[in-house]
C-alpha cells in the first residue's frame, strides 16, 4: 500500500512536471480530444434531459412509477363502497371522469366532444355503428353530442373532461399549478363546486366568455362552478378537476359512479396501500361484481421509457465514440513523439531507481490528466451552452424540458476523457517502460 | 570484512546489428567501502559497460556478481531498480540534467522514483543538504541552461549523493570540463569516500586516476592493475 501510494504520488508529481514542461503539446492533444469528449458530454446531456422530460410527461399523464392503478367497470352500487373504503385514506384515491359542458344550455359547444380549443369544430360527425363521436384534426375521437344537440345552434359553451377525485391526485400525478390554487381537500365541501382547469381549458375560457353554468349528465341541476386555478396536467384536451364530494351535492353517489366513461372508475393507490386493494376487491366482489370487472396493474412507465431512450443513447454514444477515437489517435501520436524525445530522461530515471512500471505510470498519468483537463473544458462548454441556451429557449420548451446540466453528462465526460487518455497513452507508456537503459546511457 | 562489490569472471557480449562482440571476458574486481578505484582504458574497451554491470543497469552474460555478499547476477528488474535507488549513485559525462526542472528538482529526481515517499519538507531538506555538500545550494532554483558546465556536473553529483549511496559510479565525469573545473569535481567525488562511500571512476585522464586509491586498466576485456604495466 505504501509502495503503491509512493508510486502513484511520484507518477502524479512527475506527470504534472511533464505537462507543465510541454504545455503546447498538451494543448494540441487536448484540441484533438476536445470534440470527442464534447460529443460524449452532449449525447449524455441530451439523453438525460430527454429522459427527465419524457419521464416528467409520463408522470403527469400516466402517474408516478410504482403507483397501483385499479380499474372498476361503472357500477351503481360500487361507487358508494369505494367512497366508504377510501374515506380518511391519504394514500389512495378514487377518480371518475365524465364530460361536462360549461356555458349556455341548448347550444353546440365551441369544441363539441371536448376536443382541443384550437381544433374546435373540425371533423365532427356521426360514426356509423358506435353512436355519435367527435373526431379532432389528429384523428382522436370521443363520444359526441346527440343528434339533437349536434343540430343545435353554436353557442357560448365549452365542453371538457371533468375528473372528480376523492383525494389529492397530485401525489400520483405531479400537476404543476400555473395560476390560482389547487383544490383544498381538507376544507368543507362547497355547494358551488370549485374546479381547477388545465391549460387547454383555460385557453378556451380566456378566449370565450361563457356563463358560469355546468351541465353534467345525471346531475339533478346545473351547478355554478368556481374556477380557482389552472394546472399543467400534460393533456392536450380541455379538462377540469373537482372534488368528488362537491360534485355529490348535485348528483347521487350511484349516478356519479355509473356515469363514468372512458375507463370507468379508477383508483390510484400508493405502493404501500396494498391493504386498500385487498379490501376493495373483497367488498366489490361481495356486491356481485366479477373478477374480470376489476383490473389492477402497477405503473411501470419509467422502465418502458428508459428502455427506449437507452437504445437511442447507445446509438449516439457509439457515434460519439468514433469522434473520440480520433482524439485517442491524436494523443497516441503526440505521446509517441514525446516518448521518443524523452528517451534520455526515462533512461536516467531508471538509472536512479525508477521501476519500469512507474515510467509507464508517468506517461499514463500525463495522458490521463490531459484527458481530464479536456473533459473539464468540454463539460464547462457544455454546461455554459445548456445554461445560457436554456434561458433563451425556456419560453419555447414544452413542459418537463428543464435545461439544467445533468451530473451524468459531467460524469460521462470525465469517464470519456480518462478512457481516451488511457487508450491513447497505453502504447507510449509501454514504449517508455521498454527503453534500454544501458544502451542509452552508453550512447 | 565482506567486500562491497565482488565480481568473479564476469563476461559480457554485445549483440548489435553486426556480429556479436565480446566486451568483457572474465573480469574480476573487489571493492570495499571507502575505496576509490579508477578504471582506465581505450575508447570502446568496455569501461562504461563494466560500470553498467556494477550499477545493475545491465546484466552480465557469465560470471558472478556479489553486492555486499548478496548474489545479484540475475536479479529481477524490480529488485534491481530498488537496489540502484538504495545503493548506487551515478554521475555521467553528459550530466543528464532535465532542462525544464530547476537544480533542486533535478536532484529531487532521485528521491521521487517510486521507492518510498518523502514529504515535501523532508525532500527539500535532503536536496538542499546534497546541494550544500557540493557547494551550490545557492543555485537551487536555477535551471540547467543558466548553469556552467562545472555547476551542472555538481548538480549531477548532488543527485547521485542525495540518497547517500554506498557506491558512487562516475563515468568520465570530467570529460566535458576544463582541467581546473574537472579537478574540483574529482575533489567533490573523493570527499564522498571519506564518509565510507566507494567510488569507481572511469576516466581517460591519468592525473585524475592517480588521485584514486587504486588504478585499474581494462584491456582485452580483462582488468589489470595499472602498476602491472
Amino acid at each position: 500500500m505504501i509502495a503503491f501510494s509512493g508510486g502513484l504520488r511520484s507518477a502524479l508529481l512527475i506527470g504534472g512536471q511533464g505537462i507543465r514542461a510541454r504545455k503546447l503539446r498538451t494543448l494540441l492533444s487536448m484540441l484533438s480530444l476536445f470534440l470527442g469528449v464534447l460529443a460524449v458530454v452532449v449525447v449524455q446531456a441530451a439523453a438525460e434531459t430527454g429522459r427527465r422530460a419524457t419521464l416528467g410527461y409520463s408522470e403527469l399523464a400516466i402517474g408516478k412509477d410504482g403507483t397501483l392503478q385499479m380499474y372498476v367497470v361503472p357500477h351503481e352500487a360500487g361507487f358508494p363502497i369505494i367512497l366508504d373504503t377510501l374515506r380518511g385514506r391519504a394514500d389512495a384515491i378514487a377518480i371518475t371522469m365524465t364530460q361536462a359542458i360549461i356555458g349556455e344550455s341548448g347550444v353546440r359547444p365551441i369544441n363539441p366532444g371536448g376536443g382541443p380549443i384550437d381544433t374546435a369544430n373540425s371533423g365532427s360527425g356521426p360514426a356509423p355503428e358506435a353512436g355519435f363521436v367527435v373526431c379532432d384534426s389528429r384523428g382522436i375521437c370521443r363520444p359526441g353530442p346527440d343528434p339533437a344537440e349536434g343540430s343545435a345552434p353554436p353557442g357560448r359553451a365549452i365542453e371538457l373532461r371533468l375528473t372528480a377525485m376523492t383525494g389529492d391526485i397530485r401525489q400520483f400525478k405531479p400537476f404543476r399549478v400555473e395560476s390560482g390554487q389547487w383544490l383544498d381537500f381538507d376544507s368543507a365541501p362547497s355547494l358551488a363546486p370549485r374546479i381547477v382547469l388545465n391549460k387547454e381549458a383555460a385557453k378556451g375560457f380566456a378566449r370565450h366568455q361563457v356563463p358560469a353554468r355546468m351541465r353534467i349528465a345525471g346531475a339533478i341541476a346545473d351547478p355554478t362552478p368556481q374556477l380557482i386555478g389552472v394546472v399543467d396536467d400534460g393533456m392536450f384536451e380541455p379538462a377540469a378537476y373537482v372534488r368528488a364530494d362537491e360534485l355529490l351535492n348535485w348528483m347521487p353517489e350511484g349516478k356519479l359512479g355509473a356515469l363514468a366513461f372512458n375507463g370507468g372508475l379508477q383508483m390510484l393507490l400508493s405502493p404501500e396501500a396494498t391493504d386498500v386493494e385487498r379490501i376493495l376487491r373483497a367488498r366489490l366482489l361481495a356486491i356481485g361484481m366479477t373478477e374480470d370487472q376489476i383490473h389492477t396493474e402497477p405503473i411501470r412507465s419509467r422502465h418502458a421509457v428508459e428502455q427506449q431512450l437507452l437504445i437511442l443513447q447507445w446509438i449516439f454514444l457509439g457515434l460519439a465514440s468514433l469522434v473520440l477515437l480520433i482524439g485517442v489517435a491524436g494523443i497516441l501520436n503526440v505521446g509517441l513523439a514525446t516518448v521518443g524525445e524523452r528517451v534520455e530522461e526515462f533512461a536516467l530515471r531508471r538509472a536512479v531507481g525508477t521501476p519500469r512500471s512507474l515510467l509507464a505510470g508517468i506517461v499514463l498519468v500525463e495522458t490521463m490528466l490531459t484527458g481530464l483537463f479536456t473533459a473539464g473544458l468540454a463539460i464547462g462548454v457544455g454546461a455554459l451552452v445548456l445554461t445560457y441556451g436554456g434561458r433563451f429557449l425556456d419560453a419555447w420548451l414544452p413542459y418537463g424540458w428543464d435545461l439544467e446540466f445533468p451530473w451524468q453528462a459531467g460524469a460521462a465526460g470525465v469517464v470519456a476523457g480518462l478512457t481516451a487518455g488511457l487508450l491513447g497513452g497505453l502504447v507510449p507508456a509501454i514504449r517508455a517502460a521498454r527503453i534500454p537503459i544501458a544502451a542509452v546511457m552508453r550512447a | 570484512m565482506t567486500p562491497l562489490i565482488q565480481l568473479s569472471s564476469v563476461g559480457k557480449t554485445l549483440t548489435g546489428q553486426g556480429r556479436p562482440r565480446t566486451i568483457l571476458a572474465g573480469v574480476d574486481l573487489t571493492v570495499h567501502s571507502g575505496d576509490s578505484v579508477a578504471i582506465l582504458g581505450r575508447s570502446g574497451s568496455g569501461k562504461s559497460t563494466l560500470l553498467s554491470l556494477i550499477g545493475l543497469l545491465d546484466r552480465p552474460d557469465s560470471g558472478q556478481y556479489l553486492l555486499n555478499g548478496r548474489d545479484v547476477t540475475r536479479l529481477p528488474e524490480r529488485k534491481a531498480a530498488a537496489l540502484r535507488s538504495a545503493e548506487f549513485g551515478f554521475v555521467f559525462q553528459r550530466f543528464f540534467l532535465l532542462n525544464h526542472l530547476t537544480a533542486a528538482q533535478n536532484v529531487a529526481m532521485a528521491l521521487v522514483n517510486g521507492q518510498g515517499w518523502l514529504s515535501r519538507r523532508k525532500r527539500r531538506a535532503r536536496v538542499l543538504a546534497a546541494l550544500e555538500r557540493v557547494g551550490i545550494a545557492h543555485l537551487a532554483r536555477h535551471k540547467p541552461p543558466r548553469l556552467s558546465g562545472g555547476e551542472q556536473q555538481r548538480v549531477a553529483i548532488a543527485r547521485a549523493l542525495v540518497r547517500e549511496p554506498r557506491v558512487l559510479l562516475a563515468d568520465e565525469p570530467t570529460g566535458a570540463l576544463d582541467t581546473e573545473t574537472g579537478s574540483m569535481v574529482i575533489d567533490t567525488l573523493l570527499s564522498a569516500t571519506a564518509q565510507g562511500c566507494a567510488l569507481i571512476l572511469v576516466t581517460h585522464d591519468g592525473d585524475h586516476a592517480k588521485r584514486m586509491g587504486r588504478v585499474l586498466r581494462l584491456e582485452g576485456g580483462v582488468l589489470h592493475s595499472a602498476a602491472d604495466r
